[in-house]
């Protein structure tokens, strides 16, 4: 039983961390929560099944095609419902304008896609029990992908522009960066982590239209308990709410577990309104 | 020629004394065609069932129409395309009354819609068919112009329970469902059902669909001893987790419940074929065949002509289509044996019925029964076993 909630409680964690992730990298370069993040991963999973099983792409084009799709949604989520709100951040249209969006992926994917999951291919084809790849794939997808974002913001120059931005948008502006560009880069960039969370997680959750209501959800409380634009406490977070979700599961039923699990968030925001890991936010007065 | 007041209230009072006679209605025309309103789902997410009663509908009509109609009357299908959308289904319940004029409806097809257009029939006396499970639905007393074709979620739940009590023979029971308002209705009443039976029910729960692991339900099942699990959902996916976890788990036992459980779509979502044997779900004798492969005679005719008419079977499922044809032959039944298109005239017809010889089944009516589906002809299927729409019997049945 132990391994059961490990395996499965590790992997669902990390899908729910990189959907949080997602949330940061969009929340970095525009101080938006788009609601659109958990939509990206279900994407990830219908684009990746319909790429590789229906078309029947090789898994490295499908793959490829998946973090494409991914990104030219990204993109559309920052011009479609980012971009038209940022003038009044404080009246948070951006709220309005995303969850719609992400609304509209959905009936969208329910209508062309189905309401029905549908399968998704295995990809490696290792590991059975509880090492099935189902299980561990999101899991490395999760650290591979922490590993690009560190190199990203630490070695190069565009992940430099990106932090410059997350930190002071006025000043990265007055020296030059092309901040608009770059908004539209970090929500591809967001749009491509979704699309890895979906397809890394395709397995586990098929490729289903309604994964997205839920990533949506169980993806914004490791950002709400890790810091809002935190990607180490959305790791950490995302992580301990699989685990924490799955011995629920196991000790008290499927029903309660989500109570549970909501119960926690409610008494550790209450305990730590900024987040586990996130910094109080000085107010000017 | 003066007009005087007295003139003018005399010419009054004769008018308004003449329209108090009644005034012979014109005869209809016998040319004039029977209208059929069709509510459908034609579009949208619960769009499947519908397009295997409409290629029923379409078969029907044309039968009818090619051997001269109804009297002399040829047969109209309106239909108006709902999405399965309970508001579109409102407004074209009321468009088919007052605009288009209907004989009678067939339809809708799923109880989210019938909760919210039945009322709206009732009180227009519009006589209605259709095929939904929802018990309230039927209600000789509140909706005398509503009958059911097919089986009530009661009635699924009685065959469901003799399967396992009397055909499996087994005594722990574990009933499972989804978090839906269905889900949670449905292993209720089950639950109630079996307990009253005798059954020892080990273990029940509601489980979110989307949930990824169904090793935590599976397992508690297993160690409460449970020798059968009723499934009572929709979700395909949660379905298909299942039989995956019991393989990994090496448990063989059977799964029994609702007609999702034989739904196409699992094929794709089990890990291996072999995790969808011992699963068996609600099915109907009308629709299927025994082991040596053969139909009921009947049944095998109405195939036979299908296929002749080219009617797709391989993508959807004979009883949709044959209670298509069944809906489409009654209300046909109606106007041809009351002799009018009249509503009071085809309720009444409908309420004699007994044994009525569908396609689908043998329907019976009375004016305080309008469940009209006999549960003797609910059978448990073998659920992997589908053939141009129909599936095997389950084991068990001689």
């Amino acid at each position: 039983m132990l391994g059961s909630i490990i395996a499965s409680g590790l992997a669902a964690g990390a899908i729910y961390a990189l959907v949080g992730v997602t949330y940061n990298t969009m929340f970095s370069t525009s101080r938006v929560m788009s609601f659109t993040a958990g939509q990206l991963a279900m994407l990830g999973g219908v684009f990746g099944s319909w790429f590789i099983l229906k078309l029947g792409m090789p898994l490295i084009v499908g793959f490829l095609l998946t973090l494409v799709a991914c990104a030219i949604i990204g993109m559309i989520t920052e011009f479609v419902a980012v971009r038209p709100v940022l003038k009044s951040l404080d009246q948070h249209l951006y709220v309005l304008s995303t969850l719609a969006l992400a609304l509209m992926i959905q009936q969208v994917a329910a209508i062309k896609w189905g309401t029905e999951p549908q399968p998704f291919p295995k990809l490696v084809g290792l590991g059975s029990g509880v090492w099935d790849e189902k299980f561990w794939l999101p899991v490395v997808a999760c650290a591979l992908t922490i590993i690009g974002l560190e190199y990203l913001y630490r070695r190069t120059l565009i992940g430099h522009a990106f932090l410059a931005i997350a930190e002071d948008n006025f000043a990265a502006r007055a020296l030059g960066l092309p901040e608009r560009n770059l908004r539209v880069a970090s929500y591809a960039l967001a749009g491509m982590i979704g699309g890895v969370a979906g397809f890394s997680g395709g397995e586990l959750l098929l490729a289903f239209f309604a994964n997205g209501a839920l990533l949506n959800f169980y993806g914004f409380v490791p950002v709400a308990l890790g810091g809002l634009g935190n990607n180490r406490g959305a790791i950490i977070g995302g992580l301990a709410l699989g685990l924490f979700q799955q011995a629920a599961n196991f000790l008290v039923g499927g029903i309660f577990s989500s109570v549970a699990v909501f119960a926690l968030f409610i008494v550790v925001l209450l305990a730590a309104p900024q987040g586990l890991f996130g910094s109080a936010i000085a107010r000017r007065v | 020629m003066s007009i005087s007041r007295r003139g003018i209230l005399l010419g009054g009072a004769g008018a308004l004394g003449a329209a108090t006679f009644p005034l012979a209605r014109p005869a209809i025309a016998q040319s004039e065609p029977l209208k059929i309103g069709w509510l459908a789902a034609m579009t949208g997410p619960s769009s499947a069932p519908t397009i295997g009663f409409n290629r029923g509908v379409v078969f029907a009509t044309d039968a009818i129409n090619a051997a001269g109609g109804v009297k002399g009357r040829k047969i109209e299908i309106i239909t108006r395309d709902t999405q399965g959308d309970p508001t579109k289904a409102v407004n074209a319940t009321q468009e088919l009354i007052s605009q288009a004029k209907v004989n009678a409806i067939w339809g809708p097809v799923n109880s989210g819609e019938a909760l919210a257009t039945t009322p709206i029939m009732a009180r227009a006396k519009i006589p209605d068919l259709h095929p939904c499970v929802v018990e309230t639905l039927i209600d000789p007393t509140k909706f005398p112009n509503a009958f059911r074709i097919a089986p009530s979620n009661s009635q699924w739940d009685d065959a469901v329970r003799n399967y396992c009590l009397n055909v499996l023979k087994v005594k722990k029971v574990a009933v499972i469902g989804d978090t839906t308002g269905y889900g949670v209705t449905a292993v209720g009443a089950s639950v109630a059902a079996f307990k009253k039976d005798g059954a020892d029910v080990v273990y029940q729960a509601n489980i979110d669909a989307t949930q990824p692991d169904m090793t935590p339900d599976m397992l508690r099942a297993k160690n409460a001893g449970a020798e059968v699990i009723v499934v009572w959902s929709v979700s395909t996916g949660m379905e298909a987790r299942m039989f995956n976890t019991r393989a990994a788990m090496n448990w063989d036992v059977s799964f029994v419940g609702h007609p999702s459980l034989a739904s196409g779509e699992l094929a794709g979502l089990i890990e291996k074929p072999a995790n969808w044997a011992k699963v068996y779900a609600v099915g109907y004798k009308s629709c299927s065949y025994d082991s040596a492969g053969k139909l009921p005679a009947k049944s095998q005719d109405l195939v036979d002509r299908l296929t002749k008419a080219n009617v797709p079977l391989n993508d959807t499922l004979l009883w949709w289509i044959a209670g298509g044809i069944d809906a489409v032959e009654l209300i046909a039944k109606g106007v041809e044996e009351s002799g009018s298109t009249a509503s009071e005239g085809i309720i009444k017809y409908w309420n004699t019925l007994s044994k009525y010889p569908g396609y689908f089944g043998n329907y019976s009516f009375s004016p305080t029964q309008h469940n009209g589906y006999p549960t003797e002809e609910i059978v448990m299927s073998e659920a992997r076993s589908a053939k141009n729409g129909t599936f095997a019997l389950a084991p068990g049945y001689s």
